[in-house]
């Protein structure tokens, strides 16, 4: 194993924006960072992870990039299991010059077809025991690594009231909330989602926010930590992103526009509180797709009029790219939802 | 700091075999925080953070003897003899010995701290009769040297994390701890603990990262000299200390210091003691803290007392 290269811990380290008197944003350059160091730490002082051994993933997103910086520097091969859907020509060969081994999946229903990389990736585990799966839909460390998000939030801020982030594994909001709540009993949890995730109780389909929401549930998502479920979609989201860059120079990608979107209203509804929101990536990912004027002006529907305010749901439901719902989830388990709907 | 000698000036030019000197050290009320917590190096420590006590206190006397023996009375404060006797080694006298001779009002057995404290006095009397000044962190590795574990007296009102098995400080939280009442009570009907037959407690992966959240709140706690957020972190730590070393009707104590806006409660970590903490710097403090000490009373507590740290009532205040 090469030195401890820690070189880039600083891109699993917030900034943390005052985005109004009483909002904080936790801007991350790579949040995924956190989860992915802590899991390998746990994995390799167990001895579950041997030196040299291969790593395998399901994702060719921030995780994958995440874990591809850490497998580079402490010399693991790695491979990471994608769908021909969600390619993204760039980041994979980002992803590749790591030395990452990225395996796309057939995909004919353009859902993600988690099922066809799940089998490819248990026959990789079948024929190398020795191969480690990071697993962030259920590994505890997932979720364990944010008492270092709660860590800097608490030093830097004090109390707070309001935690607003989105869910895709569920291990950052989970997390973080869940410690946070152990210090803050009265701590509110606002998750955010979009249309056609199944996470808390939508029928699947086609999502255009990518990076959070979820076809298949992750056993890290804690809805019983949850007072209030958002569905923001793409377009609100976008919207959203570029003022954060726009008003307060803050260049995040389109799932922090969302959670910003969200935690900006907190804010204005709740004046004596403190609200926290997570912000999990950069932009520059983003620059030829939300922030290229000529790839948004190809949108069906856009530009369109930006929601002020959440319509409320009484009845969960999918909505259009351009709504933003929200549901109170009251911290129940998602079948007692389901149940009552 | 250690205190001068009560010499007179003619102490100077007496032999050497007569010359005395004094250390004292103050008792705590158990802890604020204690658990592990990771170093930089991804390595974990066992520490904690201490909640001086300076009304009860231990007192030492050494007299230096030219024989290379030490003789202690109480003669069973043998963890006291062998401090005194690694001081003399540290400060390179160890050709000498000396009488040692402690008096101590901290009870024993409750987490009171006794037994550091009676170290520690003897190491700052050591010291004392040989004109030395020994910096804090010395005492402290003399203190675990001789007794395996110690906390953090030495610092007194200074907040610090300290690694309690290893003498040294963790976090430095770079002031003293805000002004506070503590109403204190002993749970299990005050029957001591025997604290150094106790096991070391092994603390889970959640644990361990609570204790590092609650490391960084202790810090801006102190930043800020905001007792609330310091009694956020004493209550999360007494309530995993519950499930090492359970402590009979501690729920009963938080619902208490919930309906009188307490700040929080501490525990001794190993000892029977239990603190429900208010901000000293409010209006009508003593009034609140008299209030609730009769409702622990009430609730069948015993030997309940009202403590303050770091505030700037006169002593007698005190009950
Ligand atoms: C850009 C982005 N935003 C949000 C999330 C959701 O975070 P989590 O998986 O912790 O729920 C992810 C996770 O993959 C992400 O990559």
């Amino acid at each position: 194993m090469k030195l401890d290269a820690d070189y880039f811990r600083a891109l699993e380290t917030p900034r943390l924006a005052r985005l109004a008197p009483n909002l904080v944003a936790a801007a991350f350059p790579l949040m995924k960072l956190m989860p992915a160091r802590f899991i390998l730490d746990r994995a390799e002082a167990s001895g579950e992870l041997k030196p040299g051994a291969h790593i395998v993933e399901t994702t060719s997103g921030t995780f994958g990039m995440a874990v591809a910086l850490l497998a580079a520097a402490r010399s693991y091969p790695l491979t990471l299991v994608t769908a021909s859907s969600l390619i993204d020509r760039k980041y994979q060969a980002r992803l590749e010059r790591l030395d990452a081994t990225v395996v796309a999946i057939d995909d004919p229903l353009g859902d993600g077809n988690q099922t066809g990389r799940l089998k490819f990736l248990n026959n990789t585990l079948k024929e190398n025991p020795e191969s480690f799966w990071t697993r962030q839909y259920d590994s505890a460390g997932n979720w364990l690594a944010y008492a270092n998000l709660v860590d800097i939030l608490v030093r830097n801020v004090g109390q707070i009231d309001f935690l607003v982030g989105c869910v895709g594994t569920g291990g950052s909001l989970c997390g973080t909330g869940t410690f946070l709540r152990q210090i803050f009993p009265d701590l509110k949890i606002f998750a955010v989602d979009t249309h056609r995730s199944m996470l808390f109780g939508q029928p699947v389909g086609k999502r255009m926010l990518r990076g959070l929401g979820n076809s298949v549930l992750p056993g890290n998502v804690r809805h019983e930590l949850v007072d209030e479920i958002h569905w923001v979609g793409a377009y609100p989201a976008y919207q959203s992103a570029h003022a954060l860059f726009r008003d307060e120079g803050v260049f995040m990608g389109p799932t922090s526009g969302a959670a910003a979107l969200v935690a900006k209203w907190v804010a204005s509804k709740h004046d004596g509180a403190t609200v926290a929101v997570i912000m999990p990536d950069e932009g520059h990912r983003h620059a030829d797709t939300i922030y290229n004027e000529a790839w948004l002006a190809d949108l069906p529907g856009w530009p369109c009029k930006h929601p002020t305010e959440p319509e409320t749901l009484s009845r969960i439901r999918p909505a259009k790219e351009s709504d933003w719902t929200h549901f109170p989830w009251a911290r129940r388990r998602l079948d007692d939802v389901l149940l009552s709907q | 700091m250690v205190e001068t000698g009560n010499l007179d000036s003619t102490v100077a030019t007496r032999k050497p075999a007569f010359r005395a000197g004094k250390g004292h050290a103050i008792a705590h009320h158990g802890e604020l925080l204690q658990g592990v917590f990771e170093d930089d190096a991804g390595r974990l420590h066992r520490g904690l953070m201490t909640l001086p006590l300076d009304r009860i206190r231990s007192v030492a006397t050494f007299k230096i003897t030219e024989t290379a023996r030490i003789k202690a009375l109480p003669p069973d404060r043998t963890k006291a003899e062998t401090a005194a006797r690694l001081t003399l080694e540290h400060i390179d006298r160890s050709h000498t010995g000396g009488d040692l001779v402690i008096k101590s009002a901290i009870p024993v057995g409750h987490g009171y701290g006794s037994s550091t404290a009676d170290v520690v006095s003897s190491i700052r009397a050591v010291a004392d009769a040989h004109d030395v000044k020994l910096r804090r962190s010395s005492i402290c590795r003399l203190a675990v040297a001789a007794e395996g574990a110690s906390d953090a007296i030495p610092y007194e009102d200074q907040a610090v994390l300290f690694a309690h098995r290893e003498g040294v400080v963790i976090e430095h939280f770079g002031g003293a701890l805000p002004p506070l009442l503590v109403v204190g009570f002993k749970a299990h009907n005050g029957t001591p603990i025997d604290t150094l037959g106790l096991q070391p407690a092994r603390y889970g992966s959640e644990e361990i990262q609570l204790f590092r959240i609650l490391r960084g709140l202790a810090s801006r706690s102190i930043r800020f000299q905001d007792p609330y957020l310091l009694g956020r972190v004493a209550t999360v730590s007494a309530q995993i200390s519950l499930r090492h070393l359970p402590k009979s009707r501690l729920d009963v104590a938080l619902q208490i210091a919930r309906q009188h806006h307490a700040c929080g409660v501490q525990v001794a970590h190993s000892g029977s003691l239990v603190g429900v903490l208010l901000d000293a710097a409010q209006r009508d403090a003593w009034t609140k803290a008299l209030d609730l000490a009769q409702t622990i009373r009430d609730a069948g507590f015993k030997d309940v007392e009202i403590h303050s740290v770091n505030t700037e009532e006169a002593l007698e205040n005190e009950t």
